[in-house]
């Protein structure tokens, strides 16, 4: 199924993943795509299996059975960081972001940028500021003070920090976990047009969200989860809240 | 404009977060270690003047003094500041310094026999240095491996080394025969006590790790989310074991410059000072919960806990007002912190 | 007040005691005392063992060697409890607070076993004198830590001259042992009516701290004449403190206790006296006096032990040199 609004290049290809904890059959047989520039919604109850298919697709949880294909070549991720480095992104509820450091130094959290002083090297805060700054700004971000620590700011500048952080590294695919659930309705705006400008740069997204405004706000797509299973997969456009409400508590 | 280059630094990584409102607050906050000295100085000089028509500040003696007596709970403090930033502690720090202490003594008798006193110097040094990576490995390990919390893990290594200090003292101190170390121990260059020299160097070496190199970014990292750290590629096993290491071998120092001042190695030499270098810490303007600290800060409060004992001291003062007053400049430390953070969201 | 009681006179009392035929009151077999020091790390208590020791062989009881690694009644207490438990004949003990001590070592006492305390005391230091709960030792051997601080008073005097000022370092206000030299100073120093003790200053068994002090006091009374260590780190820190401020020999530094580190700080002259105790005697008595009590014979609540004086002059002297603690 193709979504009309993107350019049909897909970037990430899940073929009949399946995955099991012991006794519990958490993924089975689960196949979807992801297109550049589309924006995914992954729905279902408590326990559909969500969150293991986004470790699955990051890299945190190996499949047991099924292939993982990256714009156009198979993968096989072993670690959280082989599934970073290709470009694939994951910001979790947490935001794993060190609030006592600024915006660059989040940013550039393990890829400091320093110069080099008789041989010893020295974080250059001021760059990685601009930096990461600049990034920021492509996605409409404002930061009144950015030499302040993050704790300092509200949770949806945060949440775009983690966003600015994972764009920076020029991720491809970005996967979000309830990214809008702690936040207040003015902010849980702000990170849809965020969404929405990664979508303009061709960034492909899957959020999990339990939220039906937002998903029929931004998404191309949704999928449907339910027991593990994929129950459903629909363009936004051609269905409604009921719906998709129906597939999820009844398949 | 370097100086609001450094405060405006001082303000990201030793205060807390603040809104635009309570921007003077903050900065308030983070020249509190500094304020607090100044007003100390100006006290114990007023009074010296009054009440004995003498001089505190101008007497170099005095400021000797307290340079030389500062540097023993400052050296355990520096390492201590790496580990506090982190979110952890470490309570081995004294008997570590008694087990530098006790070794320095004991291998730089046993090198005599090389007849050249300054092989056993050096000998003597590394040694010193070795034995102490041996609590700061075995810290770092139960910490970064076994996930025990620091609090306990380095308590249990308090009484590790501290056993083993005692054994290898066998009496309490040991004596240092041959004179080279106690020369360079209580001897001064261009006018300045060499162990306050070699501190100064000690200082900058921090210093840069901490606020300058990536490896203090991590540090700090680790202490504001170690999530954060572990998903941005940071080795937090290695380094919170390195953490560990680094924080004995500050211990290690306070250790040999000890024996060189005394000509002596005793195993309880750093029993007292334990609590003095995490209270300079904290006074610096450090949380306990990690995350913030900065060398300079650390500096400021050792300053401060020794400037208060000496003074309190100079001034004629009874003796337990001493420990009264460490006491309350800890207090008013980690409220004005907890009011400057409380005015975030 | 204590007064040292003439040592011959208990030398032989005991001796002889010693020689006379074993009555076999007790159970047959070795007698078995339970030495329990204030710490076992510190050379004046392992002098004093090898005092114990002495005695223990001569007289053909075995003796028990053991302890807490420092000076702590929360450590000392269950070395005790456990040492009880096993029963020995006799328990000589320094004990590490004068208060805390006392219920365990009653319970000692009250389940046979005789206890003496050696160096320190339990409650005032008065036994067997019928009145207060803790008068059930049999003994206290110890140097007169008074008399030991008098002693130190009047080195120190003549080596300043007979006048100037002089002050006290001190450890903490509350250790029996320090707090007694401390007033023994005091005491002579009062006969000294050209010399002026100032405030006594404590300094937590910290030597860094001690040559602080010394030189915020140096520095507030630059015709300092004096200074008394009461224990071995206080001497250190004032002597180290004399060193930094280049006072060395101007002010002169008495120490209490002689551990093998104070023999170089005599010859360079930078402490001028040591007060050193007999430890080694007080262990030997203790020994003797518990097994003369085990063999039916009374001894005298109180053995005081005698000190020597060491100056640069006689450090050298083998009669002196003995006294020094060994390790």
């Amino acid at each position: 199924m193709n979504s009309n609004a993107s350019n049909s290049e897909p970037v990430l290809d899940l073929e009949h993943i399946s995955k099991r904890f012991g006794g519990l059959q958490a993924l089975k047989d689960v196949s979807l795509t992801l297109y550049r520039g589309e924006v995914l919604a992954l729905a279902g109850d408590n326990g559909a299996g969500k969150s293991t298919l986004i470790k699955t697709i990051s890299g945190v949880h190996k499949p047991d059975a099924g292939a993982i294909k990256y714009c156009g070549e198979q993968i096989h991720l072993e670690t959280p960081h082989q599934a970073r480095d290709a470009g694939i992104e994951t910001i979790y509820q947490d935001l794993a972001i060190a609030d006592n450091l600024d915006v660059g130094g989040n940013v550039f959290l393990g890829r400091e940028m320093v110069k080099r002083i008789c041989g010893l090297p020295f974080v250059d805060r001021r760059r990685m500021r601009a930096e990461a700054l600049v990034t920021l700004q492509d996605l409409d971000i404002h930061i009144q003070h950015p030499e302040n620590p993050l704790r300092s700011l509200s949770g949806g500048q945060r949440q775009s920090v983690a966003i600015g952080r994972a764009i920076h590294w020029k991720a491809r695919v970005l996967i979000m976990d309830e990214p809008t659930a702690a936040l207040g309705v003015p902010e849980q705006r702000k990170v849809m047009e965020i969404i929405q400008k990664l979508k303009k740069s061709g960034v492909g997204v899957i959020f999990i969200s339990h939220n039906l405004n937002d998903i029929f706000q931004v998404s191309d797509r949704i999928l449907v989860l339910r027991r593990g299973e994929k129950v459903g997969e629909r363009l936004i456009s051609e269905t409604n809240h009921d719906e998709v409400v129906r597939l999820m508590v009844a398949g | 404009m370097f100086l609001e280059k450094y405060f405006s630094k001082s303000v990201l990584l030793a205060s807390g977060g603040e809104q635009t409102s309570s921007r003077w607050l903050s900065l308030l906050a983070s020249f509190r270690a500094w304020l607090f000295l100044l007003v100390l100085l100006a006290i114990f000089e007023i009074w010296a003047r009054v009440a004995y028509n003498a001089t505190f500040l101008f007497n170099p003696m005095n400021v000797k003094a307290i340079a030389l007596f500062t540097i023993t709970p400052l050296l355990l403090a520096l390492g201590q500041t790496f580990v506090i930033i982190s979110g952890g502690i470490d309570l081995s720090v004294g008997f570590t310094m008694g087990l530098s202490a006790v070794v320095t003594a004991h291998v730089y008798n046993w090198a005599a026999q090389f007849g050249n006193p300054a092989i056993s110097l050096v000998v003597a040094v590394v040694a010193a240095f070795a034995i102490a990576v041996i609590p700061g490995l075995i810290n770092g390990h139960l910490i970064a491996d076994l996930r025990i919390p620091p609090f306990i893990g380095t308590l249990g290594m308090y009484g590790v080394a501290r056993g083993v200090s005692f054994l290898l003292a066998k009496g309490t101190t040991v004596p240092v025969e041959g004179r080279l170390l106690g020369e360079i121990g209580n001897g001064e260059t261009f006018g300045f006590p060499n162990l306050v020299l070699l501190t100064i160097v000690i200082i900058l070496g921090m210093h840069y790790v901490l606020s300058h190199s990536p490896y203090g970014q991590h540090i700090y990292a680790i202490g504001g989310s170690v999530n954060a750290a572990l998903r941005a590629g940071i080795d937090v096993r290695k380094n919170t074991i390195a953490l560990y290491v680094l924080s004995a071998l500050g211990a290690a120092c306070a250790g040999i410059f000890y024996t060189a001042k005394f000509s002596a190695g005793a195993a309880q030499a750093g029993e007292p000072v334990l609590l003095d270098s995490i209270a300079a810490v904290v006074i610096g303007g450090a949380s306990l919960f990690g995350g913030s600290g900065t060398i300079v800060g650390t500096i400021i409060g050792a300053l401060i806990i020794a400037v208060i004992q000496y003074g309190l001291v100079f001034i004629n003062v009874e003796p337990f007002w001493q420990f009264v007053a460490v006491g309350v400049v800890i207090i008013i430390s980690v409220l004005v912190d907890q009011m400057q953070k409380g005015g975030r969201k | 007040m204590k007064r040292c009681i003439n040592t011959l006179t208990i030398i032989s009392t005991l001796g002889l005691a010693a020689l006379s035929p074993i009555e076999t009151t007790f159970a047959a077999g070795k007698y078995t005392i339970a030495l329990i020091p204030g710490l076992t790390t510190d050379a004046f208590y392992i002098t004093m063992h090898k005092g114990a020791e002495a005695a223990a062989k001569a007289l053909g009881v075995d003796l028990v060697f053991q302890g807490a690694s420092d000076f702590n009644p929360v450590t000392q207490v269950p070395v005790l409890n456990a040492l009880t438990a096993r029963n020995p004949s006799a328990i000589l003990i320094a004990p590490t607070d004068k208060v805390q001590l006392v219920e365990p070592l009653k319970k000692a006492s009250e389940a046979g076993i005789p206890v003496i305390t050696v160096d320190t005391f339990i409650g005032d230091g008065h036994y067997q004198t019928g009145s207060g709960n803790a008068d059930f030792p049999l003994s206290y051997i110890a140097s007169d830590n008074v008399l030991g601080g008098e002693i130190a008073a009047r080195a120190l005097a003549k080596a300043i001259g007979d006048k100037g000022k002089v002050y006290v370092s001190n450890v903490k206000p509350g250790i029996s042992t320090t707090d007694q030299r401390e007033q023994g100073f005091k005491d002579e120093m009062k006969k000294h009516p050209n010399i002026t003790v100032l405030e006594t200053q404590y300094n937590d068994d910290d030597a860094n701290k001690g040559a602080s002090q010394f030189q915020s006091v140096l520095a507030r009374n630059p015709d300092l004449a004096g200074v008394f260590g009461a224990n071995l780190f206080s001497a250190m820190g004032a002597s180290s403190g004399a060193k930094q401020a280049g006072a060395t020999g101007k002010v002169k530094v008495a120490a209490f206790d002689a551990p093998t580190s104070i023999v170089p700080e005599i010859k360079a002259g930078t402490v001028d006296i040591a007060i050193a105790q007999h430890p080694a005697e007080i262990g030997y008595f203790g020994v003797l006096a518990a097994y003369a009590h085990l063999t039916g014979q009374s001894i005298p609540p109180l053995i005081g032990t005698g000190f020597t004086v060491i100056e640069k002059t006689n450090v050298d002297d083998p009669n002196v040199k003995r006294f020094i603690y060994s390790d």
